[in-house]
């Protein structure tokens, strides 16, 4: 929960009522020029972003060693010297197209890059969002049933405790503990390198590849690695999700129509579960939405200590090493993701909450 | 709360403060603060985070006279004891006493939390007030600049900060704010929506209150109390993502005592002297926890939704 | 992921799904480091540490450091070699049949190419060339194929052709590359560069197979080989950035070597019964620089004065155990012409001879300056060290860390006070380091002779450029030696660098990894044993 795994709760979507009244084509077309600013936002953002920084694209290719005229001439070959507006528009033309260049430190285009260390975080926060979502609504859910009791304060406690620790610092202690000694999870890294040829990568996603190899053994090598990262992501998650289900259901709590299903003799299992939980369905869509867009920045820390080949640790690296061409292209990537996730819950927000409607 | 003006006095302050009746303006809002107060202080895990709060600050003025050693001082033939009468919390890889650098710490840690409120916070509710107060362009070029800074990814954000301006705990706060008041904006211009078409608005318009003064006294005001909570939940994760760069080598500089940082240069010794990681991991997990549970607790207090 | 021993893996595997199986396969070397640091594998380009080990196993040189004795070399492509009378032309004699993993056979030309090609592409390698007068636009006459298994190499000046040997032969900048293979590959006139980013086009024992960056290095043995065949069929080379990580999975069997781990898990691991600590040392110094363009460092005695700001065997014992020993010569020990280890490590901790310098040169009161350094885990004790020790003769050092990338940065654009880095060199001999650390051909801005170290610093000495080049002719050995011995002491008192330690490599593996040939310039892939 460090660096890229706290501010889940930062992300809200508002939807803008006034919207609402406008006409669908109205809507479409504000919503797909809004998103259209964004993205150019995003990319000029992303391009200053690039300057300021005080490393060297050069000295990255050439090596410490170079001469000052090989130098010179690298400089030039990227295009370094032209004027800083022509090298903007080269940038967004190029993007636009997904065309980031080649990736200084692997040699390899950006983009082949990307779809190889994608799925390994997106395999990753998707099986944390699915423990963090599977844990995080019933906690909430009982937290808000039994509020300010003592099993309220205990959820709280243990789920803000999930959110407090340091995540590198929670992930070698969970190294240390579940694969060291009590040997309950694979190693870190993603498979196990005898497997690490026999599987043909389908989708990218091992649990899925394996799968669909009829590799039983291999699915259960890659679970059992996936499970202690994903599980230490989880805890953040799950800590959002149940503090904002138990903030949701308390308000439907407090609503007349629970009155009256009370008032009709409906038991305390049937007001919770089918009078209140699915008035609060669509607003947890948009929170699970977007800690999973949170989580698919990719969580570098967690990635470094579990030798995770993600985005997270393949972003950072190529900050570190002055790799521009692959941070850009990254940061891009991880802003139309965050987009389209956001539009995605809008929309959903719109079509399906019944205030809206 | 001894000294109100223009309040009768009563027979004892506590008799004024839950009288049923207030008798003044002054009374009906130290009336509604000790009614939220009473409820946070119900709120046992709240109360537990004000208080270890409380504790963080009273260490960070005393501590460093509550500690014999200098936070500073190495000595290599001292390295890696572990906790022990002389060393509560054992000693560092350079022979320095740990309890004393946690310490030493505590400013430094409140510090951060100090700057980012005083950074993100007026940042985020002036935009945010601003905009939704304003609508129009104002509100949709504003929220579009939310949008790109949100979608951009944090670490990036607070990296590329550092970078240019220069490792160091001072500049990683900054950067850290810069990436925090995002979503601060949109929360206060949630808030600034709901009450732009209220009477008392209506009413503060037709007495002539100029739009600076309007969003400054009127809206503002009333976007304060999430803005506060939100900020008080962005601690924790702010004094985490100060770790988290401290990991990546840019957060607090040596030899600081900042805690992140000792966290990041305690985690090679994990296996060898687990007390190096621990002692500063525990200390940011505890006042983390703290402001998490404080903020929690005023969200219940002060959200009425919940009501 | 086209693998050849798909079926013996598969088998592996299902043996290893069907018990609490935690070993590697027995034909197959499992090793854990760090390798963000690859980012091609075109020997041209190459500037980085694990970059070298693997291109150094994958591609043959002219000749080979040899293993029984580091200063010493052995034939590899090249069976022979002699050298002309007036020390001017070096000729080398082919080994016959070996052919590229393409088929294509290795020729004479193929070694003028490839050395060719490292000048005209002019990456920070050029410099290993055109340090001994070799240049781009000469290149087709100094390298130069007789026939197909005659290749002759022409000097600008007689150097000693053992140094040539050791600095270019066997360097990387002598890796014999399939030069038809390459043409066909050829971008934009790249010469294969791109290429040769993701590929190796080769002979050696092993050929890259494949690498994931951030992931896995995969080499495989190489069947065609000219020379002995390799016992371990399979090179893994996993990248586990963080060494508590890497620890584990040693422990547990997961892997058999991990490269990365710090001093007190060496420690810890050394009393393990099932593993074993090993180390050699580099010809890698680790010092701090300090920029003698400022009033303060310009004056020798500040620079002397921090040699006695570090307790150099404090050090050696705790935070760079396994990791470093002390020195303070700019030459390494195991190195020709190299002070021996008394006199080329004279300094201790000694805070009033420090502030007598600082005084006699005018700063009784101090200064302030800031000190870069890198992220390395040792990096920040001893900053932290020599800061504590600065301060108490008055001199504030603030420390700024950061990424390499951007460390080199301000290095090279001689933008910093002090920095603490590392400098390696391939060539045991003096003269590899005082080439680079004691000359300065031109000091001026306008000249951007950013390769050297003295012009980073903005250091310059007529007399240390002289003697240097007067060492090196020299033809009367043990004059030669006397020369080099008095160059160090006196680089000791004036030069422009503080060296702390010579750095160690230190591996940690499992009992049963029989073998493990390695110096200071090598790790044998091919000679490696498991049990």
């Amino acid at each position: 929960m460090a660096v890229t795994d706290t501010a889940a709760p930062d992300r809200e979507t508002d939807s803008d009522t006034a919207a609402r009244w406008v006409s669908l084509a109205g809507v479409v077309f504000r919503t797909v020029l809004s998103v259209a600013v964004t993205i150019l936002g995003l990319l000029a953002l992303t391009f200053f972003i690039g300057r300021l920084l005080p490393l060297d694209p050069v000295l990255a290719i050439l090596g410490d060693d170079a001469s000052q005229e090989a130098y010179d001439r690298m400089y030039v070959s990227l295009g370094l010297d032209q004027p800083l507006w022509r090298q903007f528009l080269t940038y967004i033309v190029n993007s636009l197209t997904f065309d980031f260049g080649t990736s200084l430190t692997s040699g390899r285009p950006v983009t082949e890059d990307i779809l190889r260390v994608f799925p390994a975080t997106l395999e990753l926060a998707t099986v944390a969002m699915i423990l963090g979502t599977g844990l995080g609504i019933p906690l909430g859910v009982t937290a808000a049933a039994n509020r300010d009791t003592w099993i309220d304060q205990t959820v709280r406690v243990v789920s803000l405790i999930g959110y407090s620790a340091p995540i590198f610092w929670l992930g070698l202690l969970g190294l240390t503990v579940f694969y060291a000694g009590l040997g309950w999870v694979g190693a870190p890294g993603r498979i196990d390198i005898v497997y690490q040829y026999d599987l043909q990568p389908v989708t990218g996603l091992y649990l899925v590849d394996s799968l669909l190899a009829g590799r039983w053994d291999i699915f259960q090598d890659v679970f059992s690695r996936i499970v202690l990262p994903a599980s230490i992501l989880a805890y953040g998650a799950m800590a959002y999700i149940a503090r904002m289900t138990r903030s949701f259901m308390l308000e439907q709590f407090g609503q007349e129509y629970i009155t009256a299903a009370r008032a009709k003799g409906a038991t305390r299992r049937q007001v919770i579960w089918s009078h209140a939980f699915p008035n609060i369905a669509v607003q947890l869509v948009t929170v699970v939405a977007l800690s999973y867009a949170f989580l698919l920045e990719g969580a570098v820390l967690t990635e470094t200590v579990f030798a995770w080949p993600g985005f997270g640790r393949y972003l950072t690296t190529a900050l570190l090493r002055a790799d521009m061409n692959a941070v850009l292209g990254c940061t891009l990537i991880v802003g139309l993701i965050f987009i389209a996730l956001n539009l995605a819950s809008d929309i959903f927000y719109r079509v399906f909450d019944p205030r809206t409607r | 709360m001894t000294d109100l003006p223009g309040s009768p006095p009563q027979s004892t302050l506590r008799g004024w403060l839950e009288a049923p009746g207030a008798t003044s303006p002054g009374q009906a809002r130290a009336q509604a603060a000790w009614r939220s107060w009473q409820r946070l202080v119900a709120n046992k895990a709240a109360l537990a985070g004000l208080i270890v709060l409380l504790a963080l600050i009273f260490l960070a003025v005393f501590g460093p006279a509550l500690t014999p050693y200098d936070p500073m001082a190495q000595n290599l033939s001292e390295r890696l004891l572990p906790p022990s009468g002389a060393h509560p919390f054992g000693t560092d890889d350079l022979g320095r006493d740990i309890m004393t650098r946690i310490l030493y710490g505590a400013r430094i840690t409140l510090m951060m939390a100090a700057l980012v409120a005083v950074i993100a916070g007026p940042i985020g509710l002036i935009v945010g007030a601003t905009a939704g107060y304003l609508g129009g362009w104002t509100d949709i070029v504003a929220m579009r600049v939310v949008d790109i800074f949100l979608s951009f990814p944090s670490l990036i954000l607070a990296l590329a900060f550092v970078a240019a301006l220069g490792p160091g705990i001072e500049n990683a706060v900054i950067a850290i704010a810069l990436s925090a008041w995002p979503p601060i904006a949109r929360l206060a211009r949630a808030e600034a929506l709901t009450v732009r078409k209220s009477d008392y608005i209506a009413a503060a318009r037709i007495q002539g209150a100029s739009r600076f003064r309007l969003i400054l006294r009127h809206v503002m005001p009333v976007c304060l109390p999430s803005v506060v909570i939100r900020i008080t939940l962005n601690m924790a994760g702010i004094i985490l993502t100060a770790a988290g760069l401290g990991f990546l080598g840019l957060g607090a500089q040596p030899p600081s005592p900042e805690w992140g940082a000792m966290l990041a240069s305690g985690r090679q010794f994990m296996l060898t002297s687990w007390w190096l990681a621990a002692i500063p991991g525990a200390a940011i997990m505890v006042v983390s926890l703290a402001f998490n549970l404080l903020g929690d607790g005023l969200r219940d207090v002060l959200d009425p939704r919940d009501d | 992921m086209k693998i050849s021993a798909r079926t013996g893996l598969a088998a592996a595997a299902i043996v290893a799904a069907t018990g609490a199986w935690a070993e590697t396969p027995p034909d197959t070397m499992v090793m854990a480091r760090n390798i963000d640091a690859i980012s091609t594998f075109d020997p041209a380009q190459i500037g980085e540490v694990v970059t070298n080990e693997i291109i150094q196993n994958t591609c043959d040189s002219l000749v080979s450091t040899d293993p029984a004795d580091e200063a010493g070399v052995v034939p590899a492509l090249a069976k022979s070699w002699k050298v002309s009378d007036d020390g001017l032309k070096i000729t080398f004699d082919l080994v016959q049949g070996a052919t590229f993993p393409s088929g294509n056979p290795v020729t004479a030309a193929d070694v003028a190419w490839s050395m060719q090609r490292v000048l005209k592409l002019g990456f920070g390698n050029a410099a290993t060339l055109t340090e001994y007068g070799f240049s781009a636009d000469g290149a087709e006459e100094q390298f130069v194929a007789v026939d197909d298994h005659t290749f002759e190499m022409n000097l600008s000046r007689p150097y000693p052709s053992g140094l040539i040997l050791q600095a270019i032969a066997s360097n990387r900048v002598a890796n014999v590359l399939d030069k038809a293979l390459l043409e066909g590959e050829a971008v934009e006139n790249d010469y294969g560069n791109k290429y040769l980013t993701t590929h190796t086009a080769c002979v050696g024992p092993y050929q890259l197979r494949q690498w994931n960056a951030g992931e896995v290095v995969i080499l495989e043995a190489n069947e065609g080989y000219y020379g002995d065949a390799p016992k371990i069929k399979r090179w893994i080379i996993r990248h586990v950035a963080e060494a508590q990580a890497q620890r584990l999975l040693l422990e547990q069997g997961d892997i058999d070597v991990a490269r990365d781990l710090g001093a007190e898990d060496l420690r810890d691991l050394s009393e393990n019964p099932d593993i074993k600590v090993e180390s050699t040392p580099l010809h890698q110094l680790y010092y701090m620089g300090f920029n003698s363009a400022e009033p303060e460092f310009e004056d020798d005695r500040v620079r002397l004065a921090f040699k006695y700001l570090v307790d150099y065997d404090g050090l050696a014992d705790t935070v760079m155990k396994y990791l470093g020993v002390p020195r303070a010569s700019v030459v390494p020990i195991g190195a020709f012409g190299a002070l021996n280890e008394e006199e080329g490590q004279p300094f201790k901790l000694d805070l009033d001879k420090a502030k007598e310098l600082i005084t006699e040169a005018g700063y009784p009161d101090g200064f302030t300056a800031r000190l870069f350094v890198g992220t390395l885990p040792y990096v920040a004790p001893i900053a932290q060290h020599v800061q504590e020790n600065a301060a108490k003769i008055g001199i504030t050092l603030n420390i700024e860390q950061m990424a390499n990338a951007q460390l080199f940065s301000a290095f090279r654009g001689r933008d910093f006070d002090t920095i603490m880095l590392s400098w390696q060199t391939s060539v045991p001999h003096a003269h590899g380091m005082l080439s680079r650390h004691a000359v300065n051909p031109d000091n001026s801005a306008d000249s951007g002779l950013s390769m050297y170290p003295t012009w980073r610093a903005s250091w310059f000495s007529e007399d240390f450029n002289r003697r240097v080049d007067e060492a090196l002719f020299e033809k009367d050995e043990a004059k030669q030696i006397e020369m080099y011995h008095q160059i160090q002491k006196d680089h000791m008192e004036h030069g422009p660098f503080a060296y702390m330690f010579q750095l160690l490599d230190t591996a940690a593996m499992r009992q049963n990894v029989t073998n493990w040939p390695w110096n200071a310039f090598r790790v044998y892939y091919a000679d490696v044993e498991k049990g």
